[in-house]
């Protein structure tokens, strides 16, 4: 109900009763009133007209035949059917037209006004000047015909005015249906929209200038929502693109660290194991060497080293087994790549409080050697490096650059590559920068570092005849300078030394 | 008498070495560490030096090339850690043994040793770079 109360076409068709309702009847009262006082005039002018004339003739009457030429008026009026009274008054003495005596009876003869009043007859006195005295005639004229005139043509207005208020309320219904239906489709166009057919066109066909300018601006409004929204949906794609290539480089990079720690910690035992190894080989053989080669002395330390021989093909094999990742060899390869990618994955793994600056070398530098081994380095310092800053967060900077014939280079590297790796972290105690490279060194709580990274970095670096230093104080985060030599290791060096 | 130095942070390594050198006839001196070694170089000439590669601090190359400096004639074993130190996931042998080996020739050592070996070719190879 509260729906119809307030919809368009319930409050155009109320607003158009409204108007009729308090104009109509104006109207009506203002048309008759004007057609009632047309007619009045009209027969009162008649009348008075008619009057005249026959006081004229009466008044050329001689004395003689007045009052046959009386009559013969009065009768002569009588018949025009309209009067209905008539009288002559001449002092004392009354004349009635002999046709209309029982009509004249009981007339008062006073009404002066026309109307629909009293006997529906106007009365009109006339003076007539008869020889120095005057005599009056007087007519009783009948209102019903022109009574009955008015009456048929208000019926006729009335009809015409009812008739407008139909037209009116028809044009209404007619004119709420134009403007309400394209509202309707906009409507039905809006609910399948929000229903999620967002590309339902908004079409309300509409001849009214302002429907179709608002038709319009709806249709860009909602062309405009549409590509927001495609935007936004591909923004959504390439965003979970994205985070599933982060946890495929998170994975990735977690996989391998975890083949590092292990073959680094195999490595680091095998290692220990050979250095235990070696003094066991050779005390036993010298023992061996002193012992006649007949006894159960001799026999046994032969049993002591073939168990030592044993032990080194063991480690042999261990290190075999554990040789996990493919080493790519050795190869020419783009120091700026080799770091690039590593810095790829450490991406994927510093947290957002860590902010990456990385500071490329023009032109690139040529590497001989194992890609890999590299890859290695980068990944151990800024592992390191963004774990010094965990918590506070910071900034960790990678930077390559080519170092040229300086003896000071520590390691004796003449022409290099430098890789610097530098943290805004807790820095390093004095006392622990002597010892960092060492294997199973470790600042961290237990648990939280293999204490291997550095040894292993240290390791690669040594082995490509490179160098590493640190320069740290406590509180302003640590440096670490790789170098790495060109020379026999730079392909694209002319020479090579 | 030849003289040998033998470097080693290993104490135990150095030791052993130092024992069968010495039942052989040599005169051995030991190091726990490079910089000691490079002071006991810079006291003294010897005919070999055996030195490890991989040594905290300073390590067995930057000994090698000092050597290479100081004392041109003096042959040089390297002993590398044995086929085992660094990411061995990335190839293990190939840092020890071909990466250690030519990183160590390049240095200027005229042999290179994997640890563990035998009391023989300790021997074989100190012989082969004495004079005589």
């Amino acid at each position: 109900m509260d729906r119809v109360i307030h919809s368009l076409r319930f409050r155009l068709i109320s607003v158009v009763l409204i108007i009729n309702a308090a104009l109509v009847p104006l109207l009506y009262l203002g048309v008759v009133a004007i057609v009632e006082e047309g007619y009045a005039e009209q027969f009162v002018n008649g009348v008075r007209s008619f009057s005249r004339l026959t006081a004229d003739e009466l008044e050329a009457a001689s004395d003689a035949d007045f009052e046959q030429r009386g009559a013969l008026l009065l009768d002569d009026a009588m018949l025009t059917g309209q009067v209905v009274f008539t009288e002559i008054i001449d002092g004392a003495r009354k004349m009635h037209s002999s046709m209309s005596m029982e009509g004249n009876a009981g007339r008062r003869g006073d009404d002066f006004a026309f109307g629909d009043q009293g006997d529906q007859v106007y009365y009109i006195s006339q003076a007539i000047e008869r020889s120095n005295h005057p005599v009056l005639l007087r007519l009783g004229f009948d209102e019903s015909p022109t009574l009955e005139r008015i009456a048929a043509v208000k019926r006729r207005i009335l009809l015409a005015v009812l008739m407008f208020t139909l037209v009116s309320i028809l044009v209404s219904i007619w004119l709420s249906t134009v403007i309400a239906r394209p509202m309707m489709r906009l409507r039905e166009a809006a609910q399948r929209v929000a229903g999620g057919d967002v590309h339902a066109r908004l079409q309300m066909s509409s001849t009214i200038a302002e429907v179709k300018d608002l038709n319009h601006h709806l249709e860009s409004m909602r062309q405009a929502l549409v590509g927001a929204n495609e935007r936004l949906a591909s923004e959504i794609r390439e965003r979970e693109v994205s985070e599933r290539k982060r946890l495929e480089l998170e994975r990735q990079f977690l996989h391998r660290e975890r083949v590092a720690t292990i073959g680094t910690l195999a490595g680091g035992v095998a290692h220990e194991f050979n250095n235990i190894l070696t003094p066991i080989l050779l005390y036993s053989q010298l023992a061996l060497n002193d012992t006649p080669a007949d006894g159960a002395r001799s026999r046994d330390l032969g049993r002591i080293v073939a168990a030592a021989h044993r032990a080194r093909s063991l480690i042999t094999r261990i290190l075999t087994f554990s040789r996990q990742i493919d080493s790519q060899g050795t190869t020419l390869f783009s120091l700026q790549s080799t770091v690039e990618e590593a810095l790829a994955l450490l991406r994927a793994i510093v947290p957002a409080n860590v902010e990456i600056v990385s500071e490329a070398v023009t032109p690139d530098i040529t590497l001989r050697g194992d890609p890999s081994l590299v890859h290695q380095v980068v990944i151990n310092l800024c592992t390191n490096a963004y774990q010094a800053m965990a918590g506070a967060g910071g900034r960790l900077r990678i930077g390559l650059s080519r170092v040229t014939s300086d003896s000071a280079l520590p390691g004796g590297v003449i022409q290099g590559a430098l890789l610097e790796v530098s943290d805004t972290g807790e820095g390093i105690e004095p006392q622990a920068i002597p010892h960092i490279f060492e294997p199973f060194y470790t600042t961290r709580e237990v648990g939280k570092g293999t204490g291997l990274g550095l040894s292993v970095v240290h390791g690669i670096v040594t082995s490509m005849g490179g160098a590493i230093t640190v320069e740290s104080s406590v509180g302003e985060g640590a440096t670490f300078r790789v170098y790495f030599p060109l020379g026999a290791h730079d392909g694209s060096d002319t020479g090579g030394g | 008498m030849a003289a040998i130095l033998v470097v080693d942070d290993e104490v135990d390594v150095a030791d052993a070495i130092q024992a069968v050198l010495e039942h052989s006839g040599f005169a051995v001196v030991t190091a726990d560490s490079a910089s000691r070694g490079l002071a006991a170089i810079e006291r003294q000439q010897f005919d070999v030096v055996v030195t490890d590669i991989i040594m905290p601090k300073v390590n067995g190359l930057e000994l090698i090339r000092k050597l290479r400096e100081i004392h041109p004639r003096t042959r040089i074993i390297a002993i590398s850690g044995g086929g085992s130190f660094g990411p061995l996931s990335l190839k293990p042998d190939a840092i020890s043994t071909h990466a250690f080996i030519a990183a160590a020739r390049e240095a200027g050592a005229e042999e290179v040793l994997t640890k563990p070996f035998d009391m023989d070719d300790l021997l074989a190879a100190v012989r082969r770079h004495l004079p005589n």
